[in-house]
């Protein structure tokens, strides 16, 4: 275990953004920090980053405070993204390079290589200004990167990215995972975080929800979902006590198995109003877990 | 190693590069050619304005005190002035004869009352000239009346040799004050205290509006992830201050260089420089150096903490115009310093922080302050600059993460005790 969020609670005068909030990243973990709108993932990341001091609890790495941690530890992309709109790209690169702690020599490699990576050689020499949104967006990538840091932390990485250049940063996350880096990142997108997080915490008013292993939460979940799809008597479902539907989709139902309800019931039971073309029982999407627990509203 | 020479690095060059710094020193360099140049040429211009010749017909009624003869005397003595009688005309042919020649004007004298018929009374220049002459002539009348000879007359408004010799502690038999030389250290110590009053208004309204920059464009979220709050903010304070250093070298090297070669222009114009500078005034430009330093480091930390308090760079004037006020006043309070540099109030504005780096260094430049005081003034600085940069500090390290309304003075006040 070696991110440590040990009961940490932040307040702004009587407002409590994050409330007793407790949570470890494995080291190498790609960690996905989720919650709706107003959680407080931004304060909680700018805690874990020593930006703002908790008013209770601490946060410790391998067992020392964060304030030991070298220039070069973090990594850090904002929600907010922000660089000096005047400077031109490979300058504010090496800028940011060498405010994490890279000599020159290293920084200018650095930038080089991650120009090329991302295909911003072309434009290395404008103003930052002078770029398209979206390149503006990979340079702020890139700087959170270069000096490669022990600890990402990426708040809403893909937003405002193309489906291209997400499926790049989702790459070179991968690749830093690959190294042994820890990636904790915010996404509003759960498909993404499916995707690639192995491990979860969802919290909603400052506190935490769920927290774990994405497997064994889902696993945990216990409801199971079912996709049936049937050429017969359609409304044959509202007998059976514990099924719900959930959605109807273009050539499927889907319907939540409450505790108790054995699928081989509903199997028998369908089987009985007409043709089973597919009868599927799966895992909860992160999506309907998301839903399920901090409510329809976020 | 510290980041802090990569920030000042940053802030440096970048800025050192841009078109708005590149213009402002050359603009800078411009005023001051141009200024030196001005009052020659001022001076030519307004020799154009000036009549080459004065040709006046005067009509004298003959009652006293009767001008006319007085008037013809002047006439011989200057050139370019002709005098014609027109006593036994009539008023019309001489209006006449004002018109048809171009003439500058008909006096009309009668006794006390002199009436001046021109056909231009907008001429301000002509007409003031014209009125000299017939004071002049009134003059030289009244000495007749009293029998003056012309030696008298002349001894009459000669000046007293008016000398000021100064007494010292260390040099009781008293030195004799060099009136050129000490309106010569007044202009320097005017032209310096007016640049350090630039200095600090323009490189801390540089300071306030990088920082407010730096907020509003969110570069600040990903800096204060590594760097300290303490950190960025000297990193932006000398990053700055380098860049007023390098542009105010380049104006005083300009200035000093215009003095040098005697193009005292505007300086002489303004305050009486007559003579120009014999050599470069070492001295003086140290305490320059030292006194710009000092005040730009104390009011530099305190426009940062202004520009992290709000959110957009078009909030920044609001929150720095108090900041400015200061300043304001504490270049008047070198002004009146000046009038008397060792007065209770120049003592005291001397060891105030906000306008002892302007009032401090009028004095050292014009009069010789106690070095106790001097002392004083400068370590006071010093202190100052610790406590103001520690208090800038905290409001800075908490005003940059704020975002929305900017925090009234109380709110401010209670975040720093929280």
């Amino acid at each position: 275990m070696s991110l440590v969020v040990a009961e940490v609670t932040k307040r702004f005068r009587d407002i409590t953004a994050v409330d007793q909030l407790s949570f470890t990243v494995r080291e190498g973990a790609l960690f996905g920090f989720l919650g709706p709108n107003g959680a407080g993932k931004t304060t909680t990341m700018r805690v874990i980053l020593g930006i703002l001091k908790p008013e209770e609890g601490q946060v410790t790495w391998k067992g020392r405070p964060l304030d030991r941690l070298g220039p070069g530890f973090y990594g850090y992309l904002p929600e907010e993204r922000g660089l000096y709109p005047k400077m031109r790209v490979a300058e504010h690169l090496e800028f940011l390079g060498r405010i994490h702690g890279l000599d020159r020599t290293r920084a200018r490699r650095e930038v080089d290589r991650w120009l090329e990576r991302f295909e911003l050689g072309a434009v290395r020499s404008k103003r930052i200004e002078e770029l398209s949104k979206g390149n503006q967006q990979k340079v702020q990538v890139i700087g959170t990167m270069l000096h490669d840091p022990e600890l990402l932390i990426l708040d809403e990485p893909f937003a405002g990215l193309d489906p291209v250049n997400a499926g790049l940063l989702k790459e070179v996350l991968l690749e830093a995972h690959g190294r042994g880096k820890t990636i904790i990142f915010s996404s509003h997108r759960m498909e993404q975080v499916e995707e690639i997080c192995q491990d979860i915490a969802l919290i909603n008013l400052g506190r935490l929800v769920l927290h774990g292993n994405l497997r064994q939460i889902k696993k945990a979940m216990g409801r199971q979902i079912l996709r049936l799809s049937l050429e017969g008597n359609l409304d044959f479902w509202a007998k059976i006590p514990g099924l719900q539907l959930v959605a109807e989709r273009a050539d499927y139902l889907e319907f939540k198995l409450e505790d108790g309800l054995d699928p081989n019931r509903v199997l028998a039971e369908a089987m009985e109003a007409g043709q089973v073309i597919r009868f599927e029982l799966v895992e909860p999407s992160l999506d309907q877990i998301f839903l399920e627990k901090v409510g329809a509203g976020a | 190693m510290s980041v802090i020479p990569v920030l000042v690095k940053r802030e440096f060059t970048s800025r050192v590069k841009g078109t708005a710094y590149i213009l402002t020193t050359l603009v800078g360099v411009l005023v001051f050619v141009g200024l030196s140049f001005l009052p020659p040429l001022m001076e030519r211009l307004s020799s154009t304005l000036m009549p080459k010749s004065i040709d006046l017909v005067v009509m004298d009624h003959g009652a006293e005190p009767s001008l006319f003869p007085y008037l013809v005397e002047l006439g011989q003595a200057r050139e370019g002035l002709t005098i014609r009688d027109a006593s036994s005309w009539d008023e019309r042919d001489a209006y006449r004869l004002v018109l048809d020649e171009g003439l500058s004007g008909l006096l009309l004298i009668d006794g006390p009352l002199t009436t001046l018929v021109t056909p231009d009374s907008k001429n301000v220049v002509l007409n003031e000239e014209i009125e000299n002459l017939v004071n002049q002539a009134a003059t030289m009348w009244k000495a007749a009346q009293l029998g003056l000879t012309p030696a008298e007359m002349e001894s009459l408004f000669n000046a007293v040799d008016f000398r000021i010799r100064e007494v010292r502690p260390q040099q009781e038999d008293g030195t004799e004050v060099d009136h050129a030389a000490q309106t010569q250290a007044m202009v320097l110590a005017y032209f310096l205290l007016f640049m350090i009053y630039m200095a600090l208004i323009m490189y801390g309204n540089m300071v306030a509006s990088g920082v407010a920059e730096e907020k509003s464009s969110r570069i600040m979220e990903v800096m204060i992830s590594t760097v300290k709050p303490l950190e960025l903010m000297f990193g932006k304070i000398i990053g700055v201050g380098a860049l007023g250093l390098v542009q105010f070298v380049i104006w005083i090297s300009t200035g000093l260089a215009m003095a040098l070669m005697g193009r005292t222009g505007l300086m002489r114009a303004l305050l009486g420089m007559t003579e120009p500078l014999k050599a470069v005034p070492l001295d003086s430009i140290l305490w320059f150096g030292l006194f710009f330093l000092l005040g730009y480091f104390f009011y530099a930390s305190i426009f940062a903490a202004a520009g992290a308090l709000v959110s957009r760079v078009e909030e920044v004037s609001q929150v720095v115009s108090l900041l400015m006020m200061f300043i304001v006043v504490g270049f008047f309070g070198a002004y009146l310093s000046f009038l008397n540099p060792n007065s209770g109030f120049a003592v005291t504005a001397s060891l105030i922080p906000f306008t002892a780096p302007m009032v401090m260094f009028a004095r050292i430049m014009l009069a010789d302050p106690p070095l106790a005081q001097v002392a004083a003034s400068v370590a006071i600085m010093l202190c100052s600059i610790v406590v103001g940069t520690w208090i800038s500090s905290k409001i800075y390290r908490i005003g940059i993460l704020l975002y929305g309304k900017r925090p009234t003075l109380r709110q401010v006040v209670q975040l720093l005790k929280g």
